[in-house]
């Protein structure tokens, strides 16, 4: 196996996210009303699987990944809030992940740290976070312990569909043509424009956000933060950090009429103050720390907003794992795309666990691509 | 290095974990420190000493702790005027 990365390892998403590991059905589907997050209870299957890979990942993998998984807390602060919290625990336990809804005395003993104005919140003892300095590594020296090269500063430049495979043109310090059975494409935000060298469309939507980080402190907060109203990702860190975020939006840079992937998004001041706003309403004593960075990255959504990892049905051999949530359920995306490429008796039941991320259900978009 | 000729600002007294240390007006923290050969701000998680990289509050390199009646709080050496009488700690954080 060749594994082609135009940067370095981890330079993309997969290094620059906050490194959550989020079980609850995400607010992003809680915000699009009653239809939408029934259907989007489908992708709790994926976090139970995940749950799983991620308490043995560090086993698997042979190192230290600072997986924390003490729990984490989705919280509300309104009556509504607290009803859309039972309604998406209701649905969570409904497919087989166990979140309770807490408050009162209870909620204090859990988390003593939480300002009053948090009412209830629903509580999933296994959520948490882990290093995305230290996972992504980890991956790459399995990978290269089991075989695979990594040829990094190498971009991938043409690809030309052959009987029973594919001939991979790159450049750069790995520069060659390549024949390959199988393509996967995982390459994040860049992705759409991989596939589009395959001449197929893979409908991804870049999509910027911003994080934060303040300097490190004692630990006080053992769990995941979570808002089921607002935009709140919150965690400390193994060092002690703690880590703000929560799907606030930087500033993607734009020229020739489309988004410029090759340049930094620009941080934005609304949402900086926006989203530590939240994080001091929520938990006061992040108030009294100091920031020390705070960073842009970019992750790509679909239309439908679920991630789109399968078999691209148009391209016989190709394969593409991408389309967001793909730090928490990275593992679990990789074990299952390994295993539909592989073929044999386990593809069958890991394209049924995929069926939600599959690429089929926009294989319309490509009919007019000519193969 | 110190250029020929500059003159300092008028001197008073502050404390650095507990010594005192002469500062000048006008200085920063960070400025005062490393005039009197303190390079050390703060220690990483191994303890290892750290100090100064960007000197205009970017880094958070240079995060001090200031001890005063109220509680201890932390700030960046380099952007925090010295003071008569602060007290400033450079051990771990609270």
């Amino acid at each position: 196996m060749l594994i082609v990365e135009a940067a370095h390892a981890n330079a993309g998403a997969s290094g620059q996210n906050a490194g959550s590991l989020h079980f609850q059905i995400e607010r992003r589907f809680l915000e699009q009303g009653e239809a939408k997050a029934a259907e989007a209870a489908a992708i709790t299957g994926l976090s139970r699987m995940a749950v799983d890979d991620w308490r043995g990942l560090e086993q698997a993998l042979g190192a230290d990944l600072h997986v924390h998984m003490h729990g984490g807390l989705m919280v509300a602060e309104t009556a509504d809030e607290v009803a859309m919290l039972e309604r998406k625990a209701a649905r969570e336990r409904a497919a087989g992940l166990s979140a309770e809804l807490v408050d009162g005395a209870e909620l204090r003993r859990i988390a003593p740290y939480l300002s009053e104005r948090v009412i209830a919140a629903n509580h999933m003892a296994d959520e948490g976070h882990a290093d995305p300095r230290a996972v992504t590594p980890a991956f790459v020296a399995a990978a290269r312990a089991a075989g695979a090269v990594l040829a990094e500063r190498t971009r991938v430049t043409a690809i030309a569909r052959r009987a029973g495979g594919f001939a991979v043109t790159l450049a750069g310090a790995g520069a060659g043509t390549v024949q390959a059975d199988q393509l996967l494409i995982a390459a994040g935000v860049w992705s759409a424009g991989v596939g589009a060298l395959a001449n197929v469309h893979l409908p991804l939507f870049p999509v910027a956000l911003q994080m934060n980080v303040t300097e490190r402190v004692a630990p006080f907060l053992p769990h995941l933060i979570q808002h089921v109203g607002r935009r709140l990702s919150m965690k400390q860190a193994h060092a002690g950090n703690v880590l703000i975020g929560g799907g606030w939006p930087s500033r993607m840079a734009a020229g020739d009429g489309r988004f410029d992937l090759s340049r930094r998004p620009e941080l934005l001041a609304p949402s900086l103050a926006g989203n530590l706003a939240v994080a001091t309403a929520v938990l006061p004593h992040v108030g009294g720390l100091n920031l020390i960075r705070s960073w842009t990255g970019t992750t790509a959504i679909t239309a439908d907003q679920y991630p789109l990892v399968g078999a691209v049905p148009c391209a016989p051999g190709l394969f593409v794992a991408a389309g967001g949530s793909a730090f928490t359920l990275g593992p679990t995306f990789a074990r299952l795309i390994a295993a539909q490429m592989a073929g044999g008796g386990a593809a069958a039941e890991a394209k049924a666990a995929l069926a939600i991320a599959a690429p089929a259900r926009f294989d319309h978009l490509n009919s007019f691509m000519g193969g | 290095m110190r250029i020929a000729g500059t003159e300092r600002g008028a001197p008073f007294t502050l404390f650095v974990d507990g010594e005192e240390m002469a500062a000048f007006a006008g200085e920063t923290i960070a400025t005062a420190m490393l005039a009197d050969g303190r390079a050390a701000m703060r220690r990483d998680r191994s303890g290892a000493p750290r100090g100064l990289f960007c000197n205009m509050g970017t880094c958070s390199e240079c995060l001090v702790t200031l001890r005063g009646d109220g509680g201890a709080r932390r700030v960046r050496a380099c952007l925090t005027p010295a003071a008569p009488g602060l007290r400033v700690e450079t051990g771990p954080a609270a």
